[in-house]
């Protein structure tokens, strides 16, 4: 994944907003990027752009090789849908639908046979095996996150957006999600991209980019991986 | 199937099943359900009712279609029923004299061939059913008295020598067969060349009597009606009988009105309901969008859910009709002649189809342009889409107009109704915004000034939510509060003593023996009026050519001898319209209005009837509006008595006879052989049969309107409700207690509840007004009490809601209702 000059201008009554600041970076496959920063930032904004969810005012966004900026909102949306996977702070489970009916959606949109099998395998690498047909309503939020893990796992996706999937859970149940999102990263051999303002979380990534004021301000790499960029 | 769309299937499958479950579309479809069960209802009723009463009006003329001649039939016509597979029978009618010994009577002979009748029974004495064998007669009652003669023994018509086999207690088609006025022989038709009676001059009139299949009968209809020739007519039991034509529009009238008020309802709830579920379906489509979903994908799901909704409340609405229908009529059962043949799926389909229409017509719109939603919404909550609301409700009322069509299948009655709906609802935003507006002005202080504030806040919102539940409101109120008074005005058109026989050919001198017969019975003297037959000839000095006319009625009226009486008689169904009281010294006419219309005779206009060789010409007095429900005698045409008296002239009366009493025609006959007493009892008979199933029919629908108006009602205060949660736990999370939300809630809906009540009830008692006078043409009262009452109610109604909100309230802590 990388991001080349990216910036983001909105209009907020009559005035020009600049929320985010020529921000170049790329993250080789398989590796992880933690997007830190204050309330206000531009980290989620970052997300999007890099998601494909918003589009940037200048710049672009190349995602498992597709330039984002090139295609259109269907376009992005195939390419979300071929290789991205999602997990937010709110959870964003369908309230209508069951756990093991959440995880089988996004198999289901992109066409897969058997949905219900795998989303029943992943429901238990989660430990929910137990709590298939629940509502979210009836679930805790720890266990309404790794519903959301097991979702945004199960297609198989080459990259994971994270919006701080620990923000709305105490500190001991966000600690059991976070140690399944790394684990399943780790297992999966995905490109995660976290957002979060939690420095501890940060420090499990192997990338790590700060934020202030929608400007990078700090853009840190594994040791390994700066001598081979300086290398090259 | 390629595993995509099946999973595509499956997924929408599913998430129909579970929102159904959450109960996501509980009140879209409730509304829909209504509308196809009101729908589906009416027209199984109308389709059943109208099904008997064509039924029972083949029997009225013993075939399912009559063409009538006054020569012989061409063969084309019969060969035309052949190609259908329609059962034909020829019958020819004729005055001529019939004796027996030394009596001698003129009868009306009837000429018909072994089917006879094709439709209905004869009735015969001895219980037997069989029209006559060649060299049999039948007779009536009043034949055989005036001839003396027994069954058995031979009389003489014409040439022929026939034996009498028995007595004609009843002919199916008798009270159709107006031109039978003298006492009856009935032979068979191959008797007919030998009897020498159909010589030059004899005036005969041919009938082709044919029965079969509705759609065989519609496409002989079709088929025949153009290749009419001069002196050739399709006769129609309905026209004939326009008393029994009135009962039957006036009931189609009442059900459509109604129908069409549950349908318009029942649309308003949709659209409201509509609203509603597309706002909370934003999260769920940028997640759908976010997870990769294409617009169209998204826009394939939302349709195929759409359809989804439509079946499912096709199946519910239709068993509910089914059901209502039959529960009704099982109901009734005891009070009808008969069982209804049975209703066919059409009503159904169509009711299913305008669901349809109505809700993508209502919701396509709001749910296609959910599909825009950016998926950005699943990290911005704050972000939606606008709506297209224009586009709703363009097509919303563009899928109304289309019902109302269908239903009025009348553009006139649809754009007026349509119209009216539409200009009713602006009057009301319009009206509802001053009083708002009024209300601001105010210094309110405390729970009532915060109440106004959120009221005003979204003021599209609540303009929409004043003027559904003024609609749902002014539903009720036409339905339940006017309809018993319309349906008793109805009523009381057809007295329970109406007249159930008619006697004609009295002559002037016969009146004080025919009014001493009734004193003898100890019945009072029925009133006499004069009867003249005249045939119009001129109108505005031209000839009256049936030519001129287009329509086929105009027609056949303009060629018709009519039958004129003199001296005004004004009754309340009998009334002048337009116009001075005719001067019984002064030459002039007085017209019934609605053939007014029909012949395009106007005030003013003078025409001429020649009556029995005299050219009488007056020019038009006035107009007159006829209840031909109230059978009594009435007149197309009546002259002035100055004008009329000196004519020959017979005399005609009704009168009603219970059935104890019924010796006393026999015995008038006996005594005045000239008289013809037609029996009418059978046609009284159908009306209140059409009045009771109509009557019965409207309550259902009146039902399902009430049950339309509550689902409005339910939907316009669910609007904002999740809201307004929001806010009562935003509020007390800041520390405001129960009671003061309380307070600001009733304030705020007992407000919105009393001005939709004012509105509503003043509308429906101006509504009912036109209703009962424009179009149905029944008296009518304003009550100044409704609109007090509504207000009443609709503070009541509105009121329910706060409640149902502070009962979740106090069960719901701030912080759940937040998270919501």
């Amino acid at each position: 994944m990388q991001a080349r000059q990216l910036g983001k201008t909105v209009s907020s009554e009559g005035e020009k907003l600049t929320i985010l600041h020529e921000i170049s970076f790329s993250v080789p496959t398989g590796a992880s990027l933690a997007v830190v920063g204050r309330s206000g930032s531009g980290k989620s904004s970052l997300l999007a752009l890099l998601a494909g969810l918003d589009t940037p005012s200048v710049g672009e966004v190349i995602l498992a090789g597709a330039a984002l900026q090139t295609l259109d909102e269907d376009g992005r949306a195939a390419v979300r849908g071929r290789c991205a996977g999602f997990v937010f702070q709110s959870f964003q489970l369908l309230p209508e639908l069951t756990a093991l009916e959440n995880v089988m959606l996004p198999l289901e949109l992109a066409g897969v046979r058997g949905a219900e099998a795998q989303a029943l395998q992943w429901l238990e690498r989660v430990e929910l095996g137990h709590r298939l047909h629940h509502l979210p309503r009836q679930l805790s939020g720890g266990e309404q996150q790794r519903v959301a893990l097991a979702r945004a796992f199960a297609p198989g996706p080459q990259i994971l957006f994270a919006d701080e999937p620990t923000g709305s859970l105490d500190s001991a149940t966000g600690a059991v999600v976070a140690d399944l999102l790394f684990a399943l990263n780790r297992e999966m051999g995905t490109t995660l991209v976290l957002v979060t303002h939690d420095d501890t979380l940060a420090q499990r990534c192997s990338h790590q980019l700060r934020l202030q004021a929608g400007q990078m301000i700090d853009w840190q790499v594994p040791a390994q991986t700066a001598a081979l960029e300086q290398a090259a | 199937m390629s595993a995509g769309i099946l999973s595509q299937l499956r997924l929408t499958a599913r998430l129909f099943r579970r929102s159904l479950a959450a109960g996501e579309y509980k009140t879209l479809l409730l509304a829909l359900i209504i509308a196809i069960a009101a729908l589906t209802a009416v027209g199984m009723l109308t389709e059943r009712v109208e099904r008997q009463l064509l039924g029972q009006a083949s029997e009225l003329q013993a075939a399912d279609a009559v063409l009538s001649s006054d020569h012989p039939i061409p063969p084309k016509f019969a060969s035309l029923a052949a190609q259908q597979r329609l059962a034909s029978a020829e019958m020819a009618i004729f005055p001529s004299m019939v004796s027996f010994g030394q009596e001698a009577s003129l009868a009306s002979v009837k000429a018909v061939g072994a089917a006879y009748p094709l439709r209905g029974q004869l009735s015969l004495q001895s219980g037997a059913t069989q029209a006559p064998q060649p060299g049999e007669a039948l007779i009536d009652a009043r034949l055989r008295d005036v001839l003396q003669i027994q069954v058995g023994q031979q009389l003489k018509v014409g040439q022929l020598q026939l034996t009498v086999r028995d007595i004609i207690t009843r002919e199916p088609d008798a009270a159709f067969d107006f031109s039978s006025l003298q006492a009856r022989l009935m032979i068979n038709a191959a008797d007919l060349p030998a009897s020498g009676l159909l010589g030059f001059g004899s005036r005969v009139k041919y009938r082709l009597l044919l029965a079969g299949e509705p759609a065989a009968v519609n496409a002989w209809l079709a088929a025949a009606q153009p290749q009419l020739g001069r002196g050739e007519a399709i006769e129609n039991a309905r026209e004939s009988r326009p008393e029994l034509k009135e009962a039957i529009e006036r009931a189609e009238r009442f059900l459509r009105l109604a129908s069409l008020l549950a349908g318009v309802l029942a649309a308003v709830a949709i659209v409201l309901a509509a609203r509603r579920f597309a706002l909370r379906h934003f999260d769920t489509v940028a997640l759908l969008r976010t997870l990769g979903a294409s617009q169209r994908r998204v826009r394939a799901l939302m349709l195929a859910q759409m359809l989804l909704l439509a079946g499912v409340a096709a199946l519910a609405g239709g068993a509910l009709a089914w059901l209502a229908q039959a529960g009704l009529l099982w109901l009734i059962a005891a009070q009808l002649p008969a069982p209804l043949p049975p209703a066919s799926l059409w009503p159904w389909l169509w009711a299913s189809a305008l669901g349809l229409v109505l809700l993508l017509g209502a919701a396509g719109p709001v749910l296609l342009s959910l599909a825009r939603t950016p998926p950005l919404r699943v990290l911005r909550r704050e972000l939606t889409v606008d709506v297209h609301w224009f586009w709703q409700y363009a097509l919303t009322l563009l899928a109304m107009m289309g019902i109302l069509l269908q239903i009025a299948k009348d553009i006139k009655l649809a754009v007026i109704v349509g119209g009216g709906m539409l200009g009713a609802l602006l009057l009301l935003a319009a009206l509802g915004w001053l009083l708002l507006q009024a209300l601001q002005r105010w210094r309110w202080q405390g729970s009532a000034r915060l109440a106004l504030r959120q009221m005003l806040r979204q003021p599209g919102l609540l303009l929409a939510q004043l003027a559904a539940l003024t609609l749902g409101l002014c539903g009720l109120w036409l339905l339940t509060v006017v309809q018993s008074d319309l349906l008793q005005a109805w009523r009381a058109q057809v007295p329970p003593e109406a007249p159930n026989h008619f006697v004609i050919n009295l002559q002037p001198e016969q009146i004080a023996t025919f009014n001493a017969q009734f004193a003898a019975a100890g019945l009072p003297a029925p009133k006499v009026q004069p009867m003249i037959r005249g045939r119009w000839t001129l109108h505005n000095q031209q000839p009256v050519q049936p030519q001129q006319y287009s329509e086929p009625r105009a027609q056949r009226l303009s060629e018709r001898e009519f039958n004129l009486s003199w001296g005004e008689d004004e009754r309340a169904d009998n009334q002048r319209v337009q116009g001075p009281p005719l001067n019984a010294a002064v030459p002039g006419w007085s017209v019934e209005q609605e053939l007014a219309v029909l012949l395009g005779i106007k005030i003013g206009d003078q025409l001429t009837f020649d009556i029995a060789g005299t050219a009488v010409t007056a020019p038009v007095i006035n107009l007159r509006a006829v209840n031909w429900g109230s059978f009594r005698a009435n007149f197309f045409v009546v002259g002035s008595e100055q004008l009329l008296r000196d004519l020959p002239s017979s005399r005609i009366s009704s009168f009603y006879l219970p059935p104890a009493q019924r010796t006393l025609v026999p015995q008038l006959v006996r005594g005045m052989p000239n008289l013809t007493i037609i029996d009418v009892g059978q046609v009284l008979a159908q009306v209140e049969t059409v009045i009771t199933l109509a009557s019965s029919a409207l309550r259902l629908v009146f039902v399902m309107c009430v049950l339309a108006g509550l689902t409005v009602l339910l939907a316009a205060l669910e609007t904002n409700d999740s809201e307004r949660r929001r806010e009562a736990a935003l509020m007390r999370a800041l520390g405001a207690s129960t009671a003061r939300i309380a307070r600001i809630w009733w304030l705020e809906s007992l407000l919105l509840g009393a001005l939709a009540g004012l509105l509503a009830g003043t509308l429906a008692a101006l509504g009912a007004w036109y209703v009962a006078t424009a179009v149905l043409k029944l008296p009518w009262v304003f009550n100044v009490w409704l609109p007090l009452a509504s207000i009443v109610a609709g503070m009541a109604l509105s009121g329910l809601t706060v409640w149902r909100r502070l009962w979740a309230l106090a069960r719901t802590s701030p912080v759940l209702m937040l998270r919501e």
